[in-house]
C-alpha cells in the first residue's frame, strides 16, 4: 500500500466525504476542503490568453458570412425587396428574403404570437427584411446595401406613456394593450393606510437598459447532409436546438448546437434568435456553411433590453415600523410583441417585506421598438428603484434607521406565492445585519454631511431574487479514467459567471482529483446531456448537485469494485483521500488507480440527476447592499466612493467566483442607475440614437468605486439542495441602484425618482432653489 | 460598411498637401475617428493620406519664448509635458479629461482641432443639413447633449477639450496649402453653423495644420479646465471650461473664459471675463460671472440643465481660484 501512495501524483490529499449508502440522500457537507475556497478559473488562461475558441472564433472550410437587411422605420410594410442585383455580386453565394420559397418560415416571438421570418410588416427598426451570404463580410455587407427594399412607411409610437391614448398608432390590430391589466392583491390596502401613522407615496421611472455584451450576438451555421450544427452564442444550447428545430421543422436530433464558450448575455441569449435560423437557411441555400455575427449596432436595435418602467408606490407605516400596506401601479413595454414588458415587476413589493395588504397593477403596453429579452433580475432592479427608495422615506419619516425599518419587516415565508410557502432560509436578516456592521453603517450615518457645495452620504438597499433556487432537470455523466483523472460531461453553459470551476471543484470535493486533471466538456447537444439554459441564477443549484450525485455514482462502483479485490463488503469500506480502505482495519485497502475493475474496464462512468425541490418551500438569494457616495451640488456629479454587498446565497462555492460576481451585479447596477439609457428619436422617427459604445453609456473604470466588498453571508441550507447553493448572478444587481440613490438623498435631501442620475438629471433639481433667470 | 479607398503616406508636407487637390481625399493624423466616421457613413474617402510619415510635424519646442506643439503631438504628449504643466496646465489638463488614455496615447492635438461633431443624428443614419440635407434633427429632436450659445440653423457642439483651452490661451494654428503657410488665431479657426453649415474649420480642404503656437503669458498666469461627463470617463464634455486668469496680487488683471459642450464652437464668453477682470473674485463676483455666462444661453427642448450646469460649474472653478489666493 506504501508503494501505491508514492505512485498516486494525481492527487493533492484532498480529504473526501463519506459515500452515502445506496439509497440514502447524500448528506450536506460537513466542512469541505475544496468548496468555499477561492479556486481561479479553470479555464482562466485559454480566456485570457485568447486560445480559448468562442462561437465568433469559429472558422471552417468553405464558411462564408452572413448579413442581414433590416427595416429602417419603426413601422412599416415592405412593399417589394429587389434582390436582382445583389445576386449577381462577386462573391455573393445566397440572398434570400420575404419572397424566397426557401425562407417561408414563421418566426415564434411568442407562444401565441407568429409572424413569418420576413414579415411584410416591420413594427419596429430594424426588423429582418432580407439576407446575403457572401465569401467576404464586405461582400455579403455590399449585397445587402445592393437589395432594393421599398416601404411604405406608416405612424408609429414610441413612447410607452402615450400607447394607451386615444389615436396613438396601434402596433398591432387589437390594439396596444398586450394583456388585459395585470392584477394582485392581499388583504385590504384601504384598511392598511388606516391604519397606518405615515403614508408616502411617489412616482418612479426607470429607463430602458440595453444588454450589450462583448460577445456579439450570432453563430456559425453549417449543413452535413440532413443534419445542421450552430455554433452559437448561447446562454443554452439546448434551447438553440429546441427553437431552430421547430422554426426549420426538423427533428431536434439533426440540429446539434455547441456552445463552448459565449461572451457574455446577461439574459439576452437564452433562446436563438432570426440570426440562428437565417444563418441555417442561407447555409442550406448556398450549400457552404455561414457564419452571421451581428454588428454592435444592430444589437442595440433587435436583442433585446431591459424595459423601461413608470411606477407610483404608496406605502403606510406604523411609528413602531411596522409596513401597514403597500400599494403599486407600473406601465412597461416590451416593445413591438409580446415580451413580458411588465414581467415581475411587480415581485419584491409582493414579496421582500412582511406586509398584509398589498395591492399592484400592471400594464404592458406596445410600442415600436425592438422587444424586450429577460435582462438579469427581470423586473427587480426596475421594483427595486421604486420600492426601496419608498421604504427609505418612510424610515426618516418615521425617525427610523432605514436597515432598522426593514428589520422590521423581515418575511420567513413567500408571501407572494399561493399557500405561502415558508423560504428554506430567509437571510435578510443576516444580510442587514452583517452588512450593517462590515460596512460601518451607524458611524457612516453619523457623520457629517459636509458644509460645502460637495455633499456627503450613505444609502443602502435589500433585496431577494424571485427564483435562484435550481430545479430538474439535469443529467450529468462523469468518466473516471484508469489513471485517475476525470471527465465532467455536462449540458449546460458557463456563461462566464464561472459555472465550470464550481463543478470542478464539486468533483474535486467528492472524489479528491485535482481540479486540473478534470477535463469539462460542455454545452454540446451532440455530446453532452438535456440542461435548460443558464439563467436565472439557477445553474449552480441545479447542476451542482447533480455533479454531486454524478460523483457519488462513481464513488459507489468503485467501492464495489475495491470491495471484489479485497474480498470485503462494500458496506465495510471508505474512501480516504486517493484511497479505499477498510473501516475496520485502516492498513487495508487499494488505491483507487489499483482497482482491477477500473483497470479492466479503462472507465467508471456515472450519472447524476438533478432531483425535485422540497415541497411547500419557496429557495430564494437575499441581499443588502451598502453604499457612500459624494455629491456635487453645483454640477449634479455623483461619485461613488465606496460599495459593500453583503448576499446570502446558501453555501460559497467558490469565494473568488462568489465576489467577482457580486463585483460585476454592482457595476451593472451601477450603469443602470447612473448612466446607461436607450434614447429614441421620439416624434420625429422613431429610430434608436443610442446604438454605440459611446451614445450608449456603460460605466467605465472610473464610474465603479475601488473600494468594493463581497461580505458573504452564509447561512447553511440543507433543505434546498445537496450542495445547499443558491443562486447568486442575479441578485447581486437588484439593490444597487436604489442603494446609490437612498445614498444621494441622504446626501441632498432631494429624491432622485428617474434613472440615470447623471449631470443631465441632477444638476436640475440640485439647482431648484436658486433663483432662475426670467427668460 | 466601408467603401474601398486608396491609402498613400507621404514623406514630405509638400507631397501630402499635392495629394489634397484630388476628389474625396481624407486625411489621417492619429486615425482615432477616421474609420468611425467612414463606417458610420458621415462621408466617404477615395484616398486617404496618412500624416504618420511626417515627423517634421511632432514635438513641443520653445522658441524665443513662443511655444509650438506640432499638429501630430499626441494628446497623451501634450497632457503629460513637463513645460505644458507648468505654464499652460489648463491646456494639459484639457489633455488629460480626453476620452480614454488609448485615444490620448493615438489621437494627435491636430485632429482634435479637426474632429467632426459627435452629434447622433449627424452620426447616425439621418441626411442632416451638416450632411447636405435641408434638416436639423437635433432642433426639434433628442437634443440633450447640443449647445445652448451659437446655434442655428445646426446644434451641435464642438467636441473638442483641447481647442477650447488654446482658445483661453490666444494660441494661434498654423495651416499649409499650396500657396504656403498661414497663421490664424486659435479663436478664429472653428465655423458658427450659421456662417457654413458644411464645415467645423476655416481650413481650405487642400489645407494641413502644421502647428500650433503658445504666446507667452508671463507671471501670475494661473489656467485650468474642468469638464463635466454623463459618466467619469471616456467621454465629451457635457459641460466644460477653459480659464486663464492673470492675476495681480488678489485682483484678476485679464480674464479668459471659454466653454465647451457649449456651442458649435469653443466658446468665448467675453460677457464672463468682463464680470472677472479687475474683481478680486468674491463670492458675488464669481455668481455674477457664471450668470453672465450663460445670459445669452438659448436652451432647447432637453438641454435646459445646461444652463444651471454652465453656471455651478463657473462658480465651482472661478471659486477655487479664490480659495487658492486666500490660503497662499
Amino acid at each position: 500500500l506504501s508503494e501505491e501512495r508514492k505512485r498516486d501524483y494525481y492527487l493533492s490529499g484532498i480529504p473526501v466525504p463519506e459515500t452515502p449508502e445506496k439509497g440514502e440522500k447524500p448528506g450536506p457537507w460537513g466542512k469541505t476542503s475544496v468548496i468555499g475556497k477561492r479556486m481561479p478559473r479553470v479555464d482562466a488562461y485559454d480566456r485570457v490568453s485568447g486560445s480559448a475558441v468562442y462561437p465568433s472564433d469559429v472558422v471552417i472550410p468553405g464558411m462564408t458570412y452572413g448579413a442581414i437587411l433590416r427595416c429602417p422605420y419603426p413601422n412599416a410594410i415592405v412593399k417589394s425587396v429587389d434582390t436582382s442585383r445583389a445576386e449577381k455580386m462577386p462573391g455573393v453565394v445566397a440572398v434570400i428574403s420575404g419572397s424566397s420559397r426557401e425562407a417561408d418560415v414563421q418566426w415564434p416571438y411568442s407562444k401565441d404570437t407568429r409572424t413569418k421570418l420576413f414579415d411584410p410588416h416591420c413594427r419596429f427598426e430594424g426588423e429582418e427584411v432580407a439576407a446575403a451570404a457572401a465569401d467576404t463580410p464586405y461582400h455579403a455587407w455590399d449585397a445587402v446595401r445592393a437589395i432594393k427594399a421599398e416601404y411604405e412607411v406608416l405612424p408609429f409610437n414610441v413612447e410607452e406613456e402615450r400607447a394607451l391614448q386615444a389615436g396613438v398608432p396601434p402596433v398591432h390590430p387589437g390594439g396596444n394593450r398586450v394583456t388585459p391589466r395585470e392584477t394582485y392583491k392581499r388583504g385590504d390596502v384601504g384598511k392598511g393606510f388606516a391604519e397606518a401613522d405615515v403614508v408616502r407615496e411617489r412616482e418612479f421611472h426607470t429607463e430602458c437598459e440595453i444588454h450589450t455584451p462583448m460577445e456579439l450576438h450570432g453563430c456559425v451555421a453549417s449543413w452535413d447532409g440532413k443534419c445542421l450544427t450552430i455554433w452559437e452564442s448561447t446562454q443554452g444550447v439546448y434551447a438553440v436546438q429546441s427553437m431552430a428545430a421547430q422554426v426549420l421543422g426538423l427533428p431536434l436530433s439533426r440540429v446539434r448546437v455547441i456552445g463552448h464558450y459565449m461572451g457574455g448575455a446577461f439574459g439576452s441569449k437564452l433562446q436563438a434568435g432570426k440570426y440562428t435560423v437565417i444563418a441555417a437557411l442561407l447555409a442550406r441555400k448556398s450549400g457552404r456553411p455561414v457564419k452571421l455575427f451581428l454588428s454592435r449596432e444592430e444589437t442595440y436595435l433587435c436583442v433585446g433590453n431591459r424595459p423601461p418602467a413608470h411606477m407610483s408606490i404608496k406605502a403606510g407605516v406604523k411609528k413602531d415600523g411596522t409596513l401597514t400596506a403597500l400599494d403599486f401601479s407600473a406601465v412597461g413595454t416590451g416593445g413591438a410583441y409580446p415580451a413580458g414588458g411588465t414581467g415581475l415587476l411587480d415581485w419584491l413589493v409582493k414579496d421582500l417585506y412582511l406586509c398584509p395588504n398589498v395591492r399592484t397593477e400592471m400594464q404592458d403596453v406596445y410600442i415600436n421598438s425592438g422587444p424586450s429579452r429577460p435582462f438579469r433580475a427581470p423586473g427587480h432592479p426596475q421594483c427595486s428603484w421604486a420600492l426601496e427608495q419608498i421604504m427609505d422615506e418612510l424610515a426618516d419619516a418615521i425617525g427610523m434607521d432605514p436597515v432598522e425599518l426593514r428589520l422590521r419587516n423581515i418575511p420567513s415565508y413567500s408571501q407572494g406565492r399561493t399557500g405561502n410557502p415558508p423560504y428554506t432560509t430567509t437571510g435578510l436578516r443576516e444580510c442587514l445585519e452583517e452588512g450593517s456592521k462590515a460596512f460601518g453603517w451607524k458611524e457612516a450615518r453619523r457623520k457629517g454631511k459636509g458644509g460645502g457645495h460637495i455633499r456627503r452620504g450613505v444609502g443602502m438597499a435589500a433585496a431577494l431574487w424571485a427564483a435562484g433556487g435550481g430545479r430538474p432537470p439535469s443529467t450529468i455523466i462523469i468518466k473516471l479514467f484508469s489513471d485517475g483523472s476525470v471527465n465532467l460531461n455536462m449540458g449546460a453553459s458557463d456563461i462566464g459567471t464561472g459555472t465550470k470551476t464550481v463543478m470542478a471543484m464539486v468533483i474535486s470535493e467528492e472524489l479528491g482529483v485535482k481540479p486540473d486533471l478534470i477535463q469539462i466538456e460542455n454545452a454540446d447537444t451532440g455530446t453532452t446531456q438535456y440542461a435548460t439554459p443558464s439563467g436565472g441564477s439557477k445553474t449552480v443549484p441545479t447542476e451542482a448537485p447533480a455533479v454531486r450525485a454524478a460523483a457519488i455514482s462513481v464513488k459507489r462502483q468503485l467501492l464495489e469494485m475495491a470491495a471484489e479485490d479485497l474480498r470485503l463488503d462494500p458496506a465495510d469500506l471508505l474512501f480516504e483521500g486517493n484511497e479505499i480502505v477498510s473501516k475496520n482495519d485502516p492498513a487495508v485497502g487499494i488505491g483507487i488507480t489499483s482497482v482491477q475493475g477500473l483497470k479492466k474496464r479503462g472507465v467508471v462512468v456515472g450519472v447524476g440527476y438533478r432531483g425535485p425541490n422540497p415541497e411547500h418551500r419557496s429557495i430564494n438569494p437575499f441581499a443588502a447592499q451598502f453604499c457612500e457616495v459624494e455629491v456635487d451640488m453645483k454640477t449634479g456629479e455623483v461619485r461613488i466612493i465606496r460599495f459593500l454587498g453583503a448576499h446570502e446565497s446558501g453555501r460559497v462555492m467558490n469565494r473568488l467566483t462568489f465576489d467577482t460576481q457580486v463585483y460585476g451585479g454592482i457595476t451593472m447596477g451601477i450603469g443602470f442607475g447612473m448612466s446607461e439609457v436607450r434614447i429614441l428619436d421620439e416624434g420625429q422617427t422613431g429610430k434608436v440614437l443610442t446604438r454605440n459604445w459611446h451614445d450608449y453609456k456603460l460605466p467605465t473604470a472610473l464610474d465603479v468605486p475601488a473600494g468594493m466588498v463581497s461580505s458573504p453571508v452564509e447561512i447553511d441550507d440543507d433543505e434546498a439542495n445537496t450542495t445547499g447553493a443558491k443562486g447568486l448572478g442575479e441578485p447581486v444587481t437588484i439593490p444597487t441602484a436604489a442603494a446609490i440613490a437612498n445614498a444621494v438623498f441622504n446626501a441632498t435631501g432631494i429624491r432622485i425618482v428617474t434613472t440615470p442620475m447623471d449631470p443631465l438629471n441632477l444638476v436640475g433639481p440640485f439647482a431648484g432653489g436658486r433663483k432662475e433667470r426670467q427668460g | 460598411v466601408i467603401t474601398n479607398f486608396s491609402y498613400v503616406r507621404p514623406g514630405t508636407l509638400r507631397d501630402a498637401i499635392s495629394f489634397l487637390s484630388a476628389e474625396g481625399v481624407r486625411l489621417s493624423a492619429g486615425g482615432t475617428d477616421l474609420l468611425g466616421c467612414l463606417r458610420d457613413e458621415v462621408f466617404d474617402a477615395k484616398m486617404v493620406v496618412s500624416l504618420g510619415g511626417l515627423k517634421g510635424l511632432k514635438g513641443i519646442t520653445e522658441v524665443n519664448g513662443i511655444v509650438r506643439i506640432g499638429a501630430l503631438t499626441t494628446i497623451t504628449e501634450v497632457a503629460e509635458h513637463p513645460l505644458l504643466r507648468e505654464r499652460y496646465a489648463g491646456l494639459a489638463e484639457a489633455a488629460e479629461s480626453v476620452a480614454s488614455p488609448q485615444l490620448r496615447n493615438q489621437g494627435t492635438i491636430g485632429g482634435t482641432l479637426c474632429q467632426k461633431p459627435r452629434c447622433w443624428y449627424y452620426r447616425g443614419e439621418f441626411h442632416c443639413l451638416r450632411k447636405g440635407g435641408d434638416r436639423c434633427f437635433a432642433r426639434d429632436g433628442q437634443n440633450q447633449y447640443h449647445c445652448v450659445l451659437g446655434g442655428g440653423p445646426c446644434y451641435i457642439v464642438h467636441p473638442s477639450d483641447v481647442a477650447a483651452a488654446l482658445v483661453a490661451f490666444d494660441a494661434r494654428i498654423s495651416a499649409m496649402g499650396p500657396g504656403g503657410k498661414r497663421t490664424l488665431p486659435a479663436a478664429g479657426f472653428h465655423v458658427l453653423p450659421g456662417v457654413d453649415v458644411r464645415r467645423e474649420t476655416v481650413l481650405a480642404h487642400n489645407e494641413i495644420v502644421t502647428e500650433i503656437l503658445l504666446p507667452s503669458h508671463g507671471v501670475g498666469t494661473r489656467s485650468s479646465y474642468r469638464k463635466v461627463m454623463a459618466r467619469r470617463s471616456w467621454d465629451f464634455a457635457v459641460a466644460g471650461v477653459a480659464l486663464v486668469l492673470n492675476l495681480e496680487g488678489e485682483r484678476v488683471r485679464k480674464a479668459r473664459v471659454v466653454l465647451s459642450g457649449a456651442a458649435p464652437v469653443p466658446w468665448r464668453s467675453r460677457e464672463a471675463e468682463e464680470v472677472i477682470a479687475g474683481s478680486t473674485l468674491r463670492p458675488g463676483d464669481v455668481s455674477k460671472a457664471a450668470d453672465a455666462a450663460m445670459k445669452n444661453a438659448i436652451p432647447l427642448a432637453h438641454n435646459g440643465y445646461k444652463v444651471p450646469l454652465f453656471r455651478g460649474m463657473i462658480e465651482e472653478e472661478l471659486a477655487a481660484y479664490a480659495s487658492f489666493h486666500s490660503f497662499p
